[in-house]
């Protein structure tokens, strides 16, 4: 045990103390602050400045009834008789035509928001002048009704209107899968640099003449696991910072996003599906990583667990909208996908805690294989200087 | 009690690479593992460590087995050296003696000591892969002796090195073995086993050849070498009884002789030519030895 912890805090020291892990975690929370800030910041290089008044060259009728219907569009803007930030001159009033005058840029909604207002004016001049009734003027108004009739079955066309997923749960889901791929890709070629350069340098020789191969490889999984958690921690600290000292509650309402029922067991099992993918594509990096018996033929050793998490990334990312579907239903069990593939499965109303669980499992399971091997074939391949994986796999298959 | 291995074999598919060796290494003597490559020493130090599991025979030490729950008894130097290139010197060792089970404190004052010991304390704080190939290699004999281990496995401890630091290594190995640990090491240099080891063990193409105290295997041998000084012509010698080989150099002849007794005849026939500046009789050269076990020139 030791020796167990040893290695681990060997490893996680070192690796967390390592100027690559220093600048990578402050360049993504930056960058979260960033997000954060967004509206901010587009006001920044925004020239715009905000509208209160607004002077109105008509008449006195008009200027009354403009006042009223930009009342209704803004609550920031009111109608002044002098002094105005802006200066809106009519120029005629069938069809309304009118010219803005101020000194600075408007910013797009404020313009959209006179522009609305001045639309409405027009009709009702319109409306005035053509000398049409209430009801008319709402006949022409009215939306036109069409109903769709196709021949799908009831069934179908409920699952398909139901579809449409929660936009919170999507964001949850999305950065659940982007943070497992960007940790996964990061990570495994850090596990399997760490294991390979021990081999490579021979230094592994004397390592394990102190400590059991086995006791020394899962001392460096755990640790890079734990480096990786540290990482992710340092994001969600910094997330949960902005959300707390950033009044994000208007960007979050400007992308219409709010919780379900289904939020928190999407947190919960995202959570879970991350955990259980780093440990798995982890385990199999290390694995991998002790096939090579030179730096050169890491990436190329590594190159599965690379394609998988690009695999997985892809299913959850094409699939975002319709997690209910047969590719997503087939991929979301098989063991390298499901950690990518199953919590898009949690966004659809559908599917049942069992399905979730039977991933669970079926993950832990091949975790428990990919330790097993790791461990069998890390054994034997570690004074190995047999070039070629392929060779290598041949020879420790056979428990040499 | 010692360490003894008895009908050690390994085999790698069909390759015999150790066969039915039988050793036995007393505690604190200095053991020498002679032979060429692929004579199977290295295998045989990795079997002794649990790193290959032999495919027949056992290893014990003081009668036990050797598992994980020994490794911090024992310290390992391999053939193959290697540190990791990135960290400092005295994060190395802490890390490796760590894993020997000792603490931060003991390890700073040791690693001091030998890098003293061994004239290169400037290199502490120096990443590995800035030190020369001779510094890095005594970097990774401080850290298997560091611990203060019982038994010291050295593979090829000094090749790679200028004759000043085999040297420095060599007082170093012999303190070792003055203070009570049990030496055991490889070596290409028959003049190192010569000079360090009590006990050898002669290894070719996996079979043990020779093995025991050296001067029984000296005695034993027979063979002994003659070596003659003087003006007088003694070339009828080639045809005299017991004599295996005649060479001339240049003031002297080396001649060998199949037991010791031949000398005293030769000694009588030569005497009776006149005055001999030097008749002197020699054990046989480890070198000897192995031509005559092994049937060819080692190095």
């Amino acid at each position: 045990m030791n020796k167990f912890l040893t290695t681990f805090r060997h490893t996680y020291l070192s690796k967390v103390k390592a100027k690559s892990f220093i600048i990578t975690t402050i360049i993504v929370m930056l960058l979260i602050i960033l997000a954060g800030n967004f509206n901010k910041i587009m006001n920044l290089f925004d020239g715009s400045e905000e509208i209160g008044t607004v002077e109105v060259e008509a008449s006195d009728a008009f200027t009354a009834q403009f006042s009223e219907v930009l009342d209704r569009f803004s609550g920031e803007m009111s109608v002044v008789e002098s002094d105005g930030d802006i200066v809106v001159t009519v120029e005629e009033t069938v069809p309304v035509s009118a010219v803005v005058e101020s000194e600075f840029n408007i910013n797009a909604a404020q313009q959209a928001e006179i522009e609305l207002a001045l639309d409405e004016m027009n009709r009702m001049m319109v409306m005035e002048t053509l000398d049409l009734s209430a009801e008319e003027a709402s006949l022409m108004m009215a939306e036109v009704s069409v109903d769709y009739e196709t021949s799908v079955s009831p069934a179908e066309g409920e699952a398909e209107a139901g579809a449409e997923p929660n936009y919170l749960n999507v964001v949850i889901f999305y950065i659940t899968v982007f943070v497992m791929f960007f940790i996964v890709i990061n990570y495994a070629s850090q596990i399997g640099t760490e294991i390979a350069m021990e081999k490579s340098s021979r230094v592994i020789e004397m390592i394990v003449s102190s400590v059991s191969p086995v006791n020394h490889l899962f001392a460096k999984i755990l640790a890079i696991i734990c480096v990786s958690l540290t990482q992710l921690f340092f994001f969600v600290v910094t997330i949960i910072a902005v959300i707390y000292l950033v009044d994000i509650g208007e960007l979050i309402s400007e992308f219409g996003l709010e919780a379900n029922d289904r939020t928190v067991p999407m947190i919960i099992y995202s959570l879970i599906f991350l955990l259980l993918g780093l440990v798995l594509y982890l385990s199999v990096s290390a694995l991998l990583g002790s096939f090579v018996s030179r730096m050169e033929d890491l990436q190329q050793a590594l190159l599965p667990v690379t394609m998988m998490s690009l695999g997985g990334m892809y299913l959850g990312m094409f699939n975002l909208f319709d997690p209910g579907n047969l590719l997503v239903r087939i991929t979301s069990y098989f063991p390298f996908f499901t950690p990518f593939v199953m919590p898009l499965r949690v966004l659809d109303p559908d599917t049942s805690h069992v399905t979730v669980l039977i991933g669970i499992v079926v993950v832990l399971i091949t975790i428990g294989i990919a330790v097993y091997f790791a461990a069998r074939i890390y054994k034997g391949s570690i004074l190995s200087t047999d070039q070629g994986i392929i060779k290598n796999i041949k020879k420790f298959n056979k428990g040499e | 009690m010692s360490l003894v291995l008895s009908n050690l074999t390994k085999q790698f598919n069909d390759f015999t690479a150790v066969d039915n060796i039988n050793i036995e290494v007393p505690r604190g003597s200095m053991y020498g593992f002679l032979g060429g490559n692929g004579a199977g020493k290295t295998t045989t130090f990795r079997m002794l460590l649990g790193l290959l599991a032999p495919t027949a025979g056992t290893i014990t030490y003081d009668g036990a087995k050797i598992g994980y729950d020994m490794t911090d008894k024992i310290g390992y130097l391999p053939e193959e050296r290697g540190l990791h290139p990135k960290l400092q010197v005295d994060e190395q060792i802490q890390y490796l003696a760590r894993l020997k089970g000792m603490k931060r404190q003991e390890i700073d004052r040791q690693l001091d000591f030998w890098l003293e010991e061994f004239e290169v304390p400037e290199n502490k704080q120096k990443r590995i892969e800035k030190l020369s190939k001779g510094n890095q290699q005594k970097i990774q004999l401080i850290a298997s002796i560091i611990h203060e281990p019982e038994l010291i496995i050295l593979d090829e401890p000094f090749s790679g090195l200028d004759p000043v630091n085999v040297e420095i290594l060599k007082k170093a190995v012999k303190e070792l073995n003055r203070n009570g640990a049990t030496i055991l090491f490889s070596t290409h240099r028959m003049d190192h086993v010569e000079e360090l080891c009590e006990e050898l063990c002669i290894l070719n193409k996996g079979r043990q050849v020779v093995s025991g105290n050296i001067d029984d295997i000296k005695a034993d041998f027979g063979q002994k070498e003659l070596i003659i000084e003087g003006q007088h012509d003694i070339s009828f010698l080639k045809e005299f009884p017991g004599v295996l080989e005649m060479k001339q150099n240049r003031n002297t002849i080396v001649i060998k002789i199949a037991e010791e007794k031949y000398a005293e005849d030769i000694f009588h026939e030569i005497v009776k030519l006149g005055y001999f500046k030097r008749f002197q009789v020699n054990e046989p050269s480890l070198n000897d030895i192995f031509i005559a076990k092994v049937g060819r020139q080692y190095e």
